[in-house]
């Protein structure tokens, strides 16, 4: 009984913390653009940090899951949704500043650069793929789409393949010889691509029986 | 002062403007002999896609050209043998050693010769040239420099019949540049231009900016400025120039020739995997404008072209 009360604190907590922590970078942005510090390109900044905090956000929300069940952590179930739903909001203000801020949304020029910039697109498809799975990530699309609704969810596997695509074709440099400003994502890569390893059953089924017979 | 967006006329010390001033002159350049942009892209109408032209609804009109900030100028600046964090190579150049300095000219001339910056200042007239400064990244300024043009010492040391290229080496100091030695690009920063590209009177060499000499960040103490290429041809704190038979190996086209051709002529026509080459930020105002055909001074370089096909040549 106290075991299951304390579980449920530290749940709370670890809600209220992924909440505050998710919160940050927008927290931070707003700070500086009210105090004018949003540096002499602030379309850049906003695109920089909009961008970083939504892969940042989406790698840790699929993080949850292998980190649960390897390390027996349950507490941590209930933080995978809405740090998903902050990836997608961070997602979707990064696609505002670009379509507002930055091309007033003259669609036009907006449809021009999509046609000329592969990454562009790349970008826009996971940020589709997230927009769809925030939507239907409520209860009442969970029991409408039955079974179809966990094969949907796994879409969040795309989009994070696109989203990496496109931050690595985004950054100043050449992808083939990898010169250039590509320690980020490639960070970001290395920590999706452990991600994907440890969702193979056998990977993280031998890593659970390891850890247990410690 | 010449009715033209740079002025080739020397700065008297009477004309010479007090920052303070200067930085609140907002309309300084309004309406100076801008050539328009429609009228650019049908007079260059064979050399340009209509994926490049701009779109309708876009305004087209002459925008007005004010000075950008000095702060914006002097902190806002690509200089990645310090950091590729433009807004922090100020910080990390401020001790970078620019006295004394020389730059080595030589390769196919009759005279090659070092000059120290003493000599420069002393025997070439500085003036000031209001440029438009487009970089490669989508974002524009407009730069009061103070400089000289590269051809009065071109001439001074006489390129041979074979000369065909020009080469220009920045400063490589390890000890006191952050990441040079970072491996992430092949340093020293090379540039180059075409011997006719580099004798045009609009190509600068600068030794200063809003009357004060270059701070670090910004290439002391003397830069390259070509003004209708992208900023990247613009090298900083030049130690060596040199006359070449060849087209030379240049930084970024090394690094990625499929997205930074050797001419890196600003045109709205040719597009870039990453940044728009069809408009741009100018620095300090919000929005969007769109990018001018040679950064608006197709008239006067377009000679150099006849014949070349841009789109392929870019």
């Amino acid at each position: 009984m106290t075991h299951g009360i304390q579980r449920k604190h530290i749940e709370k907590w670890l809600l209220v913390a992924t909440h505050l922590g998710s919160l940050f970078p927008l927290a931070l942005f707003g700070w500086a653009a009210l105090r004018g510090q949003l540096g002499f390109n602030p379309v850049e900044t906003a695109l920089r940090q909009s961008g970083r905090a939504a892969v940042a956000l989406l790698i840790l929300s699929l993080a949850v899951t292998p980190l649960r069940k390897i390390f027996n952590l349950n507490a941590l179930h209930k933080l995978r949704k809405p740090l998903g739903l902050y990836a997608a909001l961070y997602a979707g203000l990064h696609f505002a500043a670009f379509a507002l801020w930055d091309y007033r949304l003259n669609l036009v020029l907006i449809w021009q650069e999509f046609l000329q910039k592969p990454y562009l697109l790349l970008g826009f498809g996971s940020l589709l793929i997230l927009l769809i799975l925030a939507v239907t990530s409520t209860r009442y699309w969970q029991v409408r789409l039955r079974s179809g609704w966990r094969w949907l969810q796994r879409a969040v596997y795309l989009a994070a393949v696109l989203a990496l695509a496109h931050y690595l074709l985004a950054v100043k440099g050449d992808l083939l010889t990898l010169q250039g400003e590509y320690t980020r994502p490639l960070i970001a890569g290395a920590a999706l691509l452990i991600l994907f390893v440890l969702r193979v059953p056998l990977v993280y089924q031998t890593l659970q029986r390891w850890l247990r017979g410690q | 002062m010449d009715e033209k967006i740079y002025s080739s006329a020397p700065v008297s010390p009477d004309e010479v403007t007090p920052k303070n001033i200067y930085m609140n002159r907002r309309k300084f350049l309004k309406g100076m002999g801008l050539v328009s942009l429609g009228a650019l892209l049908a007079s260059c109408a064979p050399a340009l896609s209509p994926e490049g032209a701009i779109p309708e609804g876009f305004p087209t009109e002459n925008l007005p050209d004010s000075l950008t900030a000095y702060e914006a100028i002097t902190n806002y600046v690509n200089y990645y043998e310090f950091t590729t964090d433009k807004e922090g190579v100020a910080e990390r150049a401020q001790n970078f050693i620019t006295d004394p300095w020389s730059v080595e000219v030589g390769g196919l001339v009759e005279n090659p010769h070092t000059f120290s910056m003493e000599e420069i200042l002393a025997n070439f007239a500085q003036e000031e040239r209001i440029y438009r400064m487009r970089c490669v990244e989508g974002w524009s300024m407009v730069i009061p420099w103070l400089g000289f043009p590269l051809h009065k010492l071109l001439d001074e040391v006489k390129p041979t019949a074979e000369a065909r290229y020009v080469l220009f080496e920045s400063a490589l100091v390890p000890d006191q540049m952050n990441a040079a030695n970072s491996g992430m690009f092949p340093f020293p920063y090379l540039e180059g231009l075409r011997l006719d590209e580099a004798m045009h009177d609009l190509t600068l060499l600068a030794t200063g900016l809003y009357n004060e000499p270059l701070p670090p960040q910004n290439g002391a103490p003397i830069r390259l400025v070509v003004p209708w290429k992208y900023g990247f041809k613009s090298s900083k704190s030049l130690a060596r120039i040199a006359l070449v038979p060849d087209q030379p190996p240049t930084l970024w086209n090394t690094v990625a020739p499929q997205e930074y051709g050797f001419y890196a002529n600003v045109n709205p026509a040719v597009s870039h995997p990453r940044w728009s080459q069809t408009t741009e930020r100018r620095i300090g105002e919000p929005g969007r404008r769109p990018t001018l055909f040679m950064n608006g001074y197709a008239e006067e370089v377009m000679h150099l072209y006849e014949g070349i096909n841009l789109m392929v040549n870019y």
